[in-house]
């Protein structure tokens, strides 16, 4: 594996990327979308007082935050239960970049004249989860520090300290960059077994179906964020998909098979 | 220096090459002659070190296939059947990516692009973007990436496709100049008049190698020559055909408007017996002059023989 020739394949993807306004559109309008309901819904409450009853239906909510005032509570159980969507921008933002990527090339012909240099498989791979997944990770993570600092800055700054808490910082820093491995693999793995990047972002859909399930499960259960310990079985469950979908992934994409059936 | 040993690939129950066997010598141009599906690609992929062969090897200028692929297609460059080149990028950036691939780096791999962007043409269309390009301007700049590394072994495909008449003669010219700085080239074509003009040797390849030659023997492969003698005066052609059919190197003779037509075995031992008796019969020559078949002649005969022998093989089958 030669650093040199992944740096390659990721400065041209990522010029491909700048180049396709839409797809870059397409990283950045979900993660503001995600951050800015929930703090839309907090700058209404800041503005709006809660009204006795409305208290009453979310006081199993507002519970869970008993240092805080009855409004404060009610803003913090949002900004984190709204969080776990944060988890969808890894899942689908890179899946969209890979399929693209994959597709892109199997239409332009253009695996071929690539493999034909000494570049291995593994490294045009590497090169290309890469490149799918650092624009998600980043745009996660701006997005994040948006979130802490904007809500802190509407409400109050102990929702910036919410934000950022332990758990938080242990999923953006573990679980968002795996989330993301695992959405360009079975992109790219889909990618291989169709012909355009729309079946294959609509398969790959269905593949992200289970981190929405958590993110909505999560909205719903009534508890306002993660525990550590979810995140940390969250980080081994991803992990272990991702090593399945490496192996996978290898296999599908060996140099003749790319050669004899993808071109 | 390519030495293809019996390679073969099978995909499946397919086989899509047998038994191949030849090489190319330094300075050397081999043109594969072909049809849809003949084997040339599968050939070329597998010479290049991008698919491994089912049985034989191959070394290209030392290395083995298989074991050193890596360093073959570092020594290697191609020019695929279609550009396959990344649209969003211009001429510049896509020949700057495959010179990062092939170990070209900083004021190198810019000489080399300037370069290449200057030898197909492209000079002041380096920092477009390709998707504008023409399907001629699109193969230049594959031309420049498959030799900006400066390989020593090139295979092309199909070369002057979509090119105009003036971009292909530049392209062949370039191909010459290669074979003239000692690279071992191959160049798959349907384009018979191009693999004549360009080609040192052709194969002409059904799934195997049914035969290679230089273009002038392959013309004469297995013909006898046929020989036009021009003649004027009161006496008809056809009063010589039987004096001619009676000599023992004639192997037949017609008579067409104003002339005979004579096949012979060795047009250099025989032409001047031939004319020496039509002399002495009373004929006044004009000119004689040796009708040679075409490439393509040749090419259609094994190819159809080929076609007919698949076909009795498939029926026997």
């Amino acid at each position: 594996m030669r650093p040199g020739m992944i740096a390659a394949v990721l400065g041209k993807e990522v010029r491909d990327l700048f180049a396709n306004r839409l797809l870059l559109g397409a990283v950045v309008f979900p993660a503001l979308v995600f951050a800015a309901i929930p703090t839309g819904i907090v700058a209404f409450i800041e503005v709006n007082e809660l009204d006795p009853d409305q208290l009453g239906q979310i006081q199993q909510y507002i519970s869970q935050f008993p240092d805080l005032s009855p409004k404060l509570a009610a803003q913090g159980f949002i900004v984190l239960n709204f969080m776990a969507y944060f988890l969808l921008i890894p899942a689908m933002v890179p899946m969209a970049i890979a399929t693209q990527s994959v597709i892109g090339e199997k239409t332009a012909r253009s695996l071929e004249p690539q493999l034909a240099t000494p570049l291995e498989v593994s490294e045009l791979l590497i090169g290309k989860a890469l490149s799918a997944a650092a624009p998600a990770i980043l745009a996660t993570w701006a997005v994040y520090l948006l979130y802490g600092v904007m809500n802190g800055a509407i409400a109050d700054p102990v929702l910036t300290r919410l934000i950022f808490n332990d758990v938080w910082t242990v999923a953006m820093l573990t679980l968002v960059p795996l989330i993301c491995l695992l959405s360009v693999l079975l992109g790219i793995i889909v990618s291989s077994r169709v012909t355009d990047a729309r079946t294959a972002q609509q398969i790959g859909g269905f593949v992200v179906l289970p981190v929405i399930g958590i993110a909505v499960a999560g909205f719903f259960s009534g508890q306002a964020s993660f525990s550590m310990q979810q995140v940390l079985i969250g980080d081994l469950v991803v992990a272990l998909l991702v090593g399945i979908s490496l192996a996978v992934g290898n296999w599908i994409f060996d140099r003749e098979a790319i050669l004899t059936r993808l071109t | 220096m390519i030495e293809s040993i019996g390679l073969t690939k099978h995909f499946k129950a397919l086989t899509a090459v047998h038994d191949l066997s030849f090489s190319v010598g330094d300075g050397e141009i081999f043109g594969l002659l072909g049809p849809n599906g003949a084997g040339k690609t599968t050939s070329v992929r597998m010479l290049a070190g991008l698919i491994g062969p089912s049985e034989g090897t191959a070394r290209i200028n030392g290395l083995e296939l298989g074991r050193d692929s890596q360093r073959i297609r570092a020594i290697t460059g191609v020019l695929t059947e279609t550009p396959g080149l990344h649209d969003k990028l211009t001429a510049r950036q896509n020949l700057g990516y495959y010179g990062r691939l092939y170990g070209l780096r900083g004021a190198n791999l810019r000489r080399a692009v300037d370069r290449y962007l200057d030898v197909v043409g492209l000079p002041d269309a380096g920092d477009r973007r390709v998707a504008g390009f023409s399907k001629g301007m699109r193969q230049k700049v594959a031309i420049a990436r498959a030799l900006l590394h400066e390989p020593d072994v090139v295979y092309l495909d199909e070369p002057t496709s979509a090119l105009d008449p003036s971009a292909a003669k530049m392209v062949r010219d370039f191909v010459a100049t290669l074979r003239d700085a000692g690279r071992s080239i191959v160049v798959c074509t349907h384009n018979l008049d191009e693999a004549e003009r360009l080609c040192d040797r052709i194969g002409i390849m059904r799934g195997t190698l049914l035969l290679v030659d230089t273009p002038a023997r392959l013309r004469r492969q297995g013909r006898s020559a046929s020989v036009r003698v021009d003649l004027v005066g009161a006496r008809r052609p056809g009063s010589f055909l039987d004096m001619l059919a009676e000599l023992p190197f004639v192997e037949a003779v017609r008579a067409a408007e104003g002339s005979l037509l004579v096949e012979v075995r060795d047009p250099r031992g025989d032409n001047p017996e031939l004319v020496a008796a039509l002399v002495n019969a009373g004929a006044r020559i004009v000119s004689v002059t040796e009708e040679v078949a075409t490439l393509e002649q040749v090419y259609l005969d094994l190819i159809g023989e080929a076609g007919t022998r698949d076909a009795r093989t498939v029926e026997a089958a």
